[in-house]
């Protein structure tokens, strides 16, 4: 025992320490040609930054926008977005056509489909087996009440669908995109795989899933016999960096081509400064909102609201804590809907006005609690929301509540008001529907326990014509921006950053990112 | 020397099992439902009580606790409520990236903290001393996430010493070394302070005892006391500083990972919390409480190796 306590104090001194300390120097300071192997890497990949980690890569249960972005590489629906003009344009169905009661719905696939990793052709009993399984009430799908009205899918023959619903729907197209409960999953590779498929994802895109190795990165590799076209980069590399300065540092090293989830306007403002990097920004399908409880006094009157929209200093709120980098909001659908219109009410900043509709209404001076999620930007938000509301008379506490029981409080019902966004394909029923309809609670999010459009949103569902369905639209804004249960604060805009040497990204007004059209120059 | 392991194995079983039971209740103490964040805001009361049934969450706490009591013994920690898998697959798998970043930043650590601690000691009271001091009270002050960003601003951007990015995807040994390196430097750097400080209150303390001035007296030269006389009895209180900071540089290297966009444990224990992810949580707590221990614990051998009087206290 001495003796080998005599070997261990000998064995400390100077200069093994030295030696030591200089052995560490060497491996960590490594060569600097490192660069060099991040950029060959990067010659046949194309590198994306995702903000968070990913979870689940299975439609039918799929949530969250970096699940949405991998799984947009993977899957295709039987239509899908054009990405630049959200227009409904063929993916896996080349042509469609809609009986005249406006209730079946007949589509011829392409032919010679594979799925990936040697799953077989895709047919029509795969996107039978795909819709089935989201209507399927045991299956746990989030997305089941999606496809309510869809009363049955038959696969004619292999190269055809049919599609039967209980009522004619002028919008149900927008429900088979290449989205969520839209996309079509191998059947044969769910039925194998059961559990499994949520992180081995088989699909007919133009990538397949490769690894994830969490908390770092997914790699997905090309799909060479992809039906478009192989895609022009050998891999697709998903990085997940959530600090947003490290993510900056990244692209200008190289060692990331896109910076996909760029929110903060300081690094908006600094990366379009920088040389050889190009920012895009786009408004996206996406506005957040105050929504008040229309049951409880006084905010069952619609004076009361209006007062409260007129008090909130929204271009404030864009141009000091935002930075210009969000949109005014004139209603819950931005410019990125086909339906957007500007021509409803609409409520300045206007405190003396604010003051006068609440003495009006009888309540010069009255308690409001501004309930929020403990995520940014919504708990700051509220700070300089509950001030506005303050200086016209409205006493206003703030709740900042951590996200499993802020969502537990919103949705028992009970809470005066919150905070809401919408986010979903460029399909007006999805923050319409979702905001105004009185199915939508509960559960859902029309926690202001609205229906006073309820016909008007039944005429848009049968509407025959575009004409008659943009007409419909057009007076269900009216109408929701005249009764204010949901004030309207902001439009999301969407920002993406890439380096010069790659080109033909085309963003999307979904907070996804599609990377199949992007090459490297030269 | 069995008495003194049994003693350790015992300690070990216990705390293990103490600090698993606390993040059982814990996690569920915390508001938010599984089922209604895997749902989303669209589910039916049916669809949640289905999954809840499913997840075994509709029985009580007690029952769910007794149950997990009762399958961990077996090994099995159940699977992740979000992808499917076994908990303890993910958590195992999620593990090598994260020692090897504690392991590395310790040993950077141990390299700075202890010559530096030896130095200081040595010159006390001089303008070196004050200087190293200093140094580790800003190593110590400064959230280990802020010198993260800090290295990365100055030692990557700036100096394009080291990649920006904590890990890579490629298998080439040497790469991922490269890219491990800046996180290691700013964990070793963050618990150096520590283990400087620690170090010289031990040297101090040594060096100011009879033997050592009687050493003096008989005039050994000054080297040998030191290396000699001096560090090898101030090894017990560095060793136990450098147990309990492998705890903490596992704690830190959860930050670090999250900065440095690395895979490891806490990226994989920050999802799982944030989503609820009960078996995930559970099952990490449980490797990582293990790790912990059973490094104290085998450092409590080993300074019953080193002080026999150890042995029998």
């Amino acid at each position: 025992m001495a003796e080998s306590n005599r070997g261990q104090a000998h064995g400390i001194n100077r200069r093994n320490l030295l030696t030591l300390m200089a052995g560490v120097g060497a491996a960590t300071a490594l060569p600097l040609d490192f660069s060099k192997v991040a950029l060959a890497q990067g010659a046949k990949a194309l590198r994306v930054r995702l903000g968070s980690d990913i979870s689940v890569l299975d439609p039918a249960h799929i949530f969250q926008i970096e699940n949405q972005t991998v799984c947009a590489h993977i899957f295709n629906g039987l239509v899908k977005y054009d990405q630049a003009t959200n227009k409904i344009v063929p993916d896996l169905a080349t042509e469609w056509s809609i009986s005249g009661d406006g209730t079946v719905y007949t589509f011829k696939l392409r032919g010679g489909i594979a799925f990936h990793k040697n799953f077989g052709a895709l047919t029509a009993e795969d996107v039978k087996f795909s819709l089935d399984r989201v209507l399927d009430p045991n299956g746990a799908s989030k997305y089941t009440g999606q496809l309510a009205g869809l009363k049955t899918v038959e696969a004619a023959d292999p190269g055809t669908v049919r599609l039967t619903l209980e009522a004619p729907s002028s919008g149900f197209l927008h429900k088979l995109t290449a989205f969520n409960q839209g996309w079509i999953v191998s059947k044969k590779a769910v039925t194998e795989m059961g559990e499994k498929f949520k992180l081995n994802p088989i699909g007919s895109g133009p990538f397949m899933f490769e690894k994830w190795t969490a908390g770092s990165e997914v790699r997905l590799v090309a799909n060479k016999a992809y039906f478009g076209g192989a895609p022009k980069f050998d891999e697709l590399l998903l990085r997940v960096i959530k600090d947003e300065t490290a993510a900056a540092i990244a692209l200008e090293k190289r060692e990331i081509d896109i910076f996909y989830a760029l929110q903060q306007p300081e690094m908006i403002d600094r990366l379009k400064k920088l040389g050889g990097v190009q920012v895009l920004s786009r408004d996206a399908n996406h506005t957040i909102n105050l929504v008040l409880n229309t049951t409880v006094k006084p905010l069952d009157d619609p004076r009361v609201r209006r007062a409260m929209a007129h008090a909130l200093n929204r271009k404030g709120l864009i141009d000091g804590f935002f930075k210009g980098t969000k949109s005014m909001a004139h209603s819950v659908l931005t410019s990125s809907f086909a339906e957007f219109t500007d021509d409803v009410p609409q409520y300045g900043y206007d405190p003396e006005k604010a003051k006068a509709l609440l003495k009006e209404a009888g309540h010069p001076s009255f308690k409001f609690e501004l309930t929020s999620v403990g995520l940014s930007p919504y708990d700051k938000i509220v700070v300089p929301m509950a001030d506005d509301l303050s200086a016209v008379g409205i006493d206003t506490s703030i709740k900042v509540l951590e996200r499993g029981a802020y969502t537990q409080a919103r949705n028992s019902g009970n809470v005066q008001s919150c905070m809401t966004g919408v986010v979903g394909p460029p399909d007006p029923d999805s923050p319409l529907v979702s905001l105004y309809a009185k199915k939508s609670f509960p559960p859902g999010l029309n926690t202001a326990r609205y229906d006073a459009v309820e016909d008007l949103l039944g005429k848009a569902g049968t509407a025959k014509s575009a004409a008659e369905r943009a007409a419909a639209y057009k007076a269900i804004l009216k109408k929701v921006m005249t009764d204010v249960p949901v004030i309207p604060l902001y439009g999301d805009r969407l920002f993406l950053a890439h380096t010069d040497d790659v080109e033909g990204l085309v963003q999307n007004s979904l907070f996804t990112v599609d990377t199949y059209s992007v090459s490297r120059k030269g | 020397m069995l008495r003194h392991l049994g003693r350790c194995f015992v300690h070990l079983a216990v705390a293990v099992a103490g600090i698993v039971t606390v993040a059982f209740f814990l996690m569920r103490a915390i508001p938010g439902d599984p089922a209604a964040y895997m749902l989303g805001d669209y589910a039916t009361a049916d669809a949640l009580a289905r999954l809840r049934g499913q997840l075994g969450l509709d029985r009580s706490v007690l029952e769910q606790y007794a149950l997990f009591v009762a399958r961990a013994v077996r090994g099995d920690l159940g699977s992740s409520v979000v992808t499917g898998q076994a908990a303890l697959t993910e958590i195992l798998d999620s593990l090598p990236a994260s020692a090897a970043l504690a392991v590395l930043g310790l040993l950077i650590a141990i390299l700075i903290g202890v010559p530096l601690g030896i130095a200081s000691a040595v010159r006390q009271g001089t303008w070196l001393d004050v200087a190293i001091m200093l140094a580790a009270l800003a190593g110590i002050s400064f959230p280990v996430f802020w010198l993260g960003l800090a290295a990365i601003l100055i030692l990557s951007h700036g100096l394009d010493l080291f990649p920006a990015l904590g890990s890579s995807g490629s298998e080439d040994l040497l790469t991922r070394l490269h890219h491990l390196a800046l996180p290691a430097l700013v964990l070793g750097f963050s618990v150096s302070a520590y283990i400087a400080r620690l170090t010289r209150s031990a040297m101090l303390e040594v060096l100011g005892q009879d033997y050592v001035r009687v050493a003096r007296a008989m005039g050994i030269p000054e080297r040998r006391i030191l290396y000699k006389l001096a560090l090898r009895n101030a090894l017990i209180p560095i060793l136990a500083v450098i147990g309990v900071t492998f705890a903490w540089s596992l704690g830190n290297a959860i930050l670090i990972e999250v900065v440095f966009s690395r895979p490891g444990l806490g990226s994989t224990l920050l999802k799982a919390i944030l989503a609820r992810d009960y078996q995930l949580v559970q099952a990490g707590v449980l490797i990582l409480a293990t790790a912990v221990v059973v490094t104290n614990t085998v450092l409590d051998v080993v300074y019953g190796v080193i002080d026999p009087r150890l042995r029998s206290g």
